[in-house]
């Protein structure tokens, strides 16, 4: 019996071996989707009474939608609006599929009420607690401001990138006959103010990577010339008149350089030159046109289009020893190169069956997409932190205008600024 | 305690030891039927009983062979424990042959001592051949010795007999023993293979049917555009409920070094809840504690 009851234990232990030693089940999950994180924006619980800020959920809600990486949950059916972490119904938003929701309140301060605290929350639905809580405080009439920077402190928490909802954009509108204006405004087209008025076209505007200027072309010397301007002191400098055309401005990232594209020999050519002026260089020399050019962000290549292979292709050359390497080869034209901060992807107008559409190729796998469905899209221009691009498109094939789409391709956003056609668009640097 | 109608009786005295060689002959009996009775733990392994495909005949065959000769290194601590029972038991089977022996003996001996008697008697009776008789007596005398001796020699050889035999038996044992042992070794695999084809074997179609469930739920929710472009990993585990709900939420064993990565896929986890799981306790002790591995950019070289 003895040996019966240990030979019982025996076969036990050995199972029991067997089973510690036994690894866990691995399964492994390869890939993922380009989706977008719910976010429910509750509104404010305003105890100020200024109508004006009622409406910083919604514009924290435009934001995050506009990025393409956030979907904002329907809040229309819910009455009581939660204001922090305790009073939230954990289950019913977690039931509204909401990942996260943020919630705050509006207190007057200071003197005679004339100031605003907003006291905001991102609470977490899945974990049950609250992620971040901060307060801020601003002149009321500041509220778009404010909304903005909340939704970057948003953005920048779930993503790690830095939200671009408090950067610029410059337009240039067609305001009637001989009449054009250069515009900044807040990313999403509000608060527009001019800072060039001509009688003659401008184009191609470029702000510098520290944000203090942009280069433009005029054509008011009855041919395209480049200027430089001051944003904060309105002082304009001009850059490049040389013989033939001047166009296509390009900041390095440096903010230092340019490279410009001139007509002084025959076909288009690419050239460096200073910010002040000096010391103009010819990138290369060929007979083909090359133009549109774009540094990458490590300042040692600069991408451009050129018809040396007969259709227009976009490709490299190493500033220092001028090899060229061809980047595109899908589409019959590739034209209008940028490239993103990380410099891993490259922005450009794709040409197919006679559409142009906005299009990213990944530089480490050669494999691109198309963001938009065209077919009269032109110069893109990559956000700050390359999550989106602002193009111009024409609606209904009639009036130029312009939007942003995200770079997963999920959200195409109209900006808003009149009715009048735009020229070209850039986006600013981030706001320190 | 001393029993002087036992001591006089050399008749009875022989039948009780006999009595008590065979009682204790048939204890010895009882013991080897238990000894023998241990099927009850192969009736456990009913698991790979119930997936007849998984369960090779062979085995049951080759236990009868003698062949297998190296206990497994797994079991070599069993195999020592149960031979030193088996010494146990094999000295006691000897000491009780010994006895038994030795009745049988003593047996002989009171046959051959009344023979002698006998013998006696008719000298007695036949006073006048008595020189005959003594003679007879002188020859029975010689007899009984040449009986005697040839019973020692044959007893001798008997012993000698007997513990060949038991030497016999004793290696039988020992083999059987080897062989019992050499099965529980067998048995034991058979049922830990059978546990582990659970996993890869029959039952792993099921398995792997709900591995694919799971995996395909928290794909699902993978938001990779929170990971940056370049190839990295992963690792999570995590503890489910028969539900499919967590246990304690997710562990991250290997960050992506990208926080809203890491993040994001520590919710994609989280909102996979409740993970598919099936019903049968078996499967779901193979779930119960899995290890996520992620490759979000798709696979690391």
């Amino acid at each position: 019996m003895k040996q019966s009851f240990w030979k019982f234990f025996f076969l036990i232990w050995l199972v029991c071996i067997s089973n510690a030693s036994h690894a866990l089940e691995v399964i492994e999950i390869l890939g993922g989707k380009a989706s977008q994180i719910p976010v429910a924006v509750i509104p404010f619980k305003d105890n100020n009474a200024q109508k004006s800020m009622q409406l910083m959920h919604e514009v924290i809600t435009n934001d995050l939608n506009r990025s393409g990486l956030f979907s904002s949950i329907d809040i229309s059916g819910v009455s009581d609006y939660p204001i922090d972490e305790r009073e939230v119904n954990f289950s019913n938003w977690a039931a509204l599929q909401s990942q996260f929701i943020v919630v705050g309140k509006i207190d007057a301060i200071g003197r005679s009420n004339s100031q605003m605290q907003v006291t905001w929350s991102l609470i977490d639905i899945y974990k049950e607690k609250t992620v971040l809580s901060v307060a801020i405080k601003g002149q009321p009439s500041q509220y778009r401001v404010i909304a903005h920077r909340i939704a970057d402190t948003i953005y920048e928490k779930l993503t790690g990138s830095k939200g671009v909802f408090d950067t610029n954009i410059a337009f240039v509108k067609k305001l009637g006959k001989e009449k054009y204006s250069l515009f900044i405004a807040d990313y999403d087209g509000h608060n527009p103010r001019a800072i060039v008025n001509s009688r003659y076209s401008i184009i191609s505007p470029r702000w510098s990577p520290n944000g203090k200027k942009i280069a433009y072309v005029s054509f008011e010397k009855k041919k395209p010339v480049i200027y430089v301007q001051d944003i904060e002191t309105g002082k304009r400098t001009l850059l490049a008149n040389f013989r033939g055309n001047n166009s296509a401005p390009a900041w390095s990232p440096d903010s230092k350089k340019l490279a410009i594209v001139l007509t002084y020999s025959a076909n288009s050519q690419i050239y460096t030159i200073d910010a002040d002026g000096k010391n103009i260089k010819q990138l290369m020399r060929t007979r083909s046109i090359n133009t549109e050019p774009a540094w990458s962000p490590n300042g040692k290549e600069i991408y451009f289009s050129s018809d040396r292979a007969g259709s227009a292709q976009i490709y490299k050359v190493d500033v220092d020893t001028n090899e060229v390497v061809r980047v595109t080869f899908e589409g019959n034209n590739n034209v209008s190169p940028s490239l993103s901060p990380d410099g891993k992807l490259l922005l450009f107008l794709n040409q197919d069956n006679g559409s142009y559409r906005v299009a990213i190729q990944n530089l480490l796998s050669n494999q691109m997409l198309k963001l938009t469905n065209g077919p009269d899209d032109e110069s893109p221009i990559f956000s700050p932190n390359g999550h989106m691009v602002l193009f111009t498109y024409k609606d209904y094939g009639k009036v130029s205008k312009i939007g942003t789409v995200s770079i997963n391709g999920l959200k195409m956003t109209p900006i808003d600024v009149g009715s009048e056609t735009i020229l070209e668009s850039t986006w600013g640097p981030l706001s320190d | 305690m001393r029993l002087p109608w036992l001591e006089n009786n050399d008749n009875l005295q022989a039948n009780l030891f006999t009595l008590v060689i065979h009682l204790a002959l048939f204890i010895f009996m009882i013991f080897s039927v238990n000894w023998q009775v241990k099927t009850p733990y192969y009736a456990e392994v009913e698991l790979w009983d119930a997936i007849p495909t998984q369960i090779k005949p062979k085995p049951l065959i080759k236990r009868a062979t003698p062949k297998v000769q190296k206990p497994q290194p797994s079991i070599a601590e069993k195999i020592v424990e149960a031979k030193k029972d088996a010494d146990i038991q094999l000295k006691k089977k000897k000491a009780a042959e010994l006895k038994k022996k030795k009745a049988a003996e003593l047996k002989k001996k009171k046959a051959a001592e009344l023979k002698k008697k006998k013998a006696a008697e008719l000298k007695k009776k036949k006073a006048a051949e008595l020189k005959k008789i003594e003679q007879l007596k002188k020859k029975a005398l010689e007899e009984e010795k040449l009986a005697e001796l040839q019973k020692r020699l044959l007893e001798d050889e008997e012993v000698e007999k007997v513990q060949k035999k038991l030497l016999e038996q004793d290696d039988l044992e020992r083999l059987q023993e080897e062989l019992r042992n050499k099965d529980l070794a067998k048995e034991t695999r058979i049922a830990i293979e059978g546990t582990q084809d659970l996993v890869a074997g029959t039952n792993s179609g099921e398995l792997e049917k709900y591995k694919a469930l799971i995996q395909q739920k928290i794909y699902q929710n993978v938001n990779k555009q929170l990971c940056g472009l370049d190839p990295l990993e992963l690792i999570f585990e995590i503890v489910l409920m028969p539900t499919g709900d967590l246990i304690g939420g997710a562990k991250m064993i290997k960050s992506s070094k990208i926080e809203s990565c890491d993040q994001a896929v520590e919710r994609a986890i989280l909102q996979a809840q409740p993970l598919p799981m099936p019903q049968d306790n078996r499967l779901f002790s193979q779930l119960k504690k899995l290890k996520l591995k992620f490759q979000p950019n798709g696979p690391i070289n």
